[in-house]
């Protein structure tokens, strides 16, 4: 169930510029409308996660967070995440250029939903546009199911 | 003449009681001598001015009495006839009889008959003479003949004439220069010795040293304390011979104490301290099982200390910096991979969105961009493979089923298999006791290799194992181009490549891999192979527990 005509809220925590730009590639291939706000670094991530809980800012659909970013690394953002209850519905892909095992495992204990490895194909990067697609519709499910539970 | 005579008898009476009295005096002091000599008496009281004074005789007769008793030679007291009136235990002992079953036989009796004249003459020219010696042969109580020196003196004491006999066993003296040889071999083997050896006594004084132990103290030590000539520390605390003479008595060998001592010359030398304690003879008469002293042997290590203080360093320089180097390659191989990984994803994107612009040159120059970006990503890969296998948990036990690894690999190459319709063979394995992730490694490596260096011929490869000693020899052998000679040691090391990316494309880091895996286990790898004639990869591994 697409928000259709609604446009996605993805926050993208990248330092890379060619890689905001694959993303930003990924979701167009995809044909995902969506609005992406990057935070540069993990500090910067933080920051919008606290103004979110401050209700200053508005909550993003799905985060997509690069493990390896200046000041504060992916790992700390994901936990700055999981102090919030807000935050609790909210997917998470952890997008990471590292193929070790021990990474993934320490992703997903975190709190990740998906660890996408930073493919180095075009056709392979653009499965990010599908998997986007398919968490944040199975978040809008289970959204949607909640308020009919409470109704 | 009558009065005379009376007068004169009186005075014969008066002097023959004189004599009666002086008489009976003599025959009390004779007495009094008699039993002095006997051992009867042992204090005399005597009238003095100051009264009556006691004199015991054993305060000047005991410590001779002790002395002939405990002395190491035979002596025997004969009376004029040359009967036994007294003997020591040692004659005793020589004889190997009791004491008391040779006092009050005759002394030529214990002789060899052959000797008998000889002793009677000696004996005579004692008297004579006062003093005599004869070398002649006495006869123990076995039979057995024992050569003696004797040594006779008469002693005319208090009118009891008699003659001592000091009794030496010549064998004892033969035995000795056989010591006294014996000496001078250990003292020549003492100073042949690059240790310091000294003998304590147990008190601690320096009875015996070799030369270097004279020149580790610096001087003349022999009978100075061994305290005062090896000022020793261990643990920080001083360690003295008493520490030493202890641990001897509590039955504790020292071996390889480690200590330090203060040089004269204001320097410290690091010593390895042993020590042996000397122990009586059980059968020592005298003082069974005393601890006599200890044999100290100071080796000097201060060389190797200094030399170990070193190459500690170096190997703690070593692991640092392989540490950094590791963490260097670790982040080289991860953050250039980024930007080739970019650098190829971009190169598609060109090539797809403005493949018209580009035209067919253009397009060719991107590709091979494309293609470099992707060459380099996969040798960085291999970088940080072959880094992990030189990383990876060694000393964790592990099992692995090599029949079930082999399984899992042949699946990973089965489009490979299909395509060049290789016949793979696979006789039975062994369990290992390798990491599973490395044996996956070997394998891929290996298999991979033979399917990739392959020549016009169907693929054919034979993986096998037997048991070589206490570890396994497996092999992975196949029909391929093979490797001449002077390659076969060369393939195993980093970025090694014997053909050009054309033909064989390849990192060069695959049997490099396989090589920093088996070495892990203190094992080996090696080829057999001839150009043409395929090659056989044989490498050994530890053996799991079943």
């Amino acid at each position: 169930m697409d928000d259709e005509g609604n446009a996605v809220h993805l926050l993208l925590v990248e330092d890379s510029p060619a890689d905001v730009y694959l993303v930003r590639e990924a979701m167009k291939t995809e044909g995902l409308e969506c609005r992406l706000q990057v935070a540069e670094d993990g500090e910067m991530a933080i920051q919008i996660l606290n103004r979110v809980d401050a209700e200053t800012d508005p909550a993003p659909n799905l985060l997509l967070v690069d493990l390896n970013v200046p000041r504060r690394d992916g790992i700390q953002v994901l936990q700055r995440m999981r102090q919030s209850p807000r935050y609790a519905g909210i997917p998470v892909i952890v997008i990471s250029s590292s193929d070790s095992q021990a990474d993934r495992e320490r992703a997903l204990a975190m709190g990740a939903t998906e660890y996408f490895r930073k493919p180095s194909t075009l056709d392979e990067f653009m499965k990010l546009g599908r998997l986007v697609r398919t968490l944040h519709s199975r978040s809008g499910l289970r959204h949607e199911g909640g308020l009919v539970s409470t109704v | 003449m009558s009065e005379g005579s009376s007068v004169s008898s009186a005075y014969e009476g008066s002097r023959k009681e004189t004599i009666e009295e002086l008489r009976a005096r003599l025959e009390q002091a004779e007495e009094t001598v008699r039993a002095i000599h006997q051992g009867e008496v042992d204090a005399v009281v005597v009238d003095g001015p100051k009264g009556p004074q006691v004199y015991t005789l054993q305060g000047a007769d005991h410590a001779y009495r002790v002395l002939v008793e405990r002395m190491h030679e035979g002596t025997v007291t004969l009376d004029r006839d040359g009967l036994i009136l007294y003997c020591n235990p040692q004659f005793a002992v020589l004889l190997g009889v009791a004491n008391d079953s040779v006092t009050g036989s005759a002394f030529h009796k214990h002789l060899n008959e052959a000797d008998s004249r000889l002793f009677a003459t000696q004996m005579e020219a004692a008297v004579l003479r006062g003093h005599s010696t004869a070398e002649l042969t006495l006869r123990a109580h076995d039979g057995s003949g024992i050569p003696v020196r004797l040594s006779l003196t008469t002693l005319d004491t208090a009118g009891l004439e008699c003659v001592t006999v000091l009794v030496s066993d010549l064998r004892e003296q033969e035995r000795n220069e056989a010591i006294v040889k014996e000496e001078q071999l250990s003292r020549l083997i003492l100073d042949q010795a690059g240790e310091a050896v000294v003998v304590i006594d147990n008190e601690g004084i320096i009875l015996r040293r070799s030369e270097s132990a004279k020149r580790l103290a610096g001087g003349a030590i022999l009978l100075d304390r061994f305290d005062h000539g090896f000022p020793l520390t261990v643990s920080g605390k001083r360690f003295t011979a008493a520490d030493i003479l202890a641990s001897a008595r509590a039955g504790e060998a020292i071996r390889g104490l480690e200590a330090s001592m203060e040089l004269a010359a204001n320097a410290t030398a690091a010593l390895l301290l042993s020590a042996s304690p000397l122990w009586n003879k059980p059968s020592d008469p005298r003082h069974p099982n005393e601890l006599l002293g200890c044999v100290i042997t100071l080796t000097d290590i201060t060389e190797i200390k200094r030399a170990e203080v070193i190459l500690f360093r170096q190997a703690e320089e070593l692991a640092r910096s392989n540490n950094d180097l590791r963490q260097f390659t670790y982040s080289v191989s991860h953050d250039l991979r980024e930007p080739l990984r970019q650098l190829a994803v971009f190169s598609e994107l060109i090539q797809q969105r403005y493949s018209v612009e580009l035209g067919p040159e253009g397009r060719d120059m991107i590709q091979h961009a494309a293609d470099s970006a992707h060459r380099m990503e996969k040798l960085l890969q291999d970088l940080l493979a072959y880094i992990q296998a030189a990383e990876a948990p060694q000393k964790t036990t592990a099992n692995t089923d090599a029949n079930e690894v082999v399984r899992k690999v042949l699946a990973n190459f089965e489009v490979r298999v299909a395509e060049t319709g290789a016949h793979v063979d696979c006789g039975p394995l062994p369990t290992l006791g390798v990491h599973e992730v490395h044996l996956v490694q070997l394998f891929q490596n290996l298999i991979g290799n033979a399917l990739k260096y392959r020549g016009e011929a169907t693929p054919e490869i034979y993986i096998g194992a037997e048991p070589m000693g206490n570890v396994w020899k497996l092999w992975v052998k196949d029909n391929g181009i093979g490797i001449a000679m002077d390659y076969q040691k060369q393939i195993f090391g980093l970025f090694q490549r014997l053909h050009g990316g054309g033909k064989y494309s390849g990192s060069g880091i695959g049997l490099a891999i396989c090589q920093k895996i088996v070495q892990r286990y203190d094992c080996k790898i090696w080829a057999e192979s001839a150009v043409g004639r395929g090659s056989t990869f044989y490498f050994t591994l530890p053996g799991g527990k079943l």
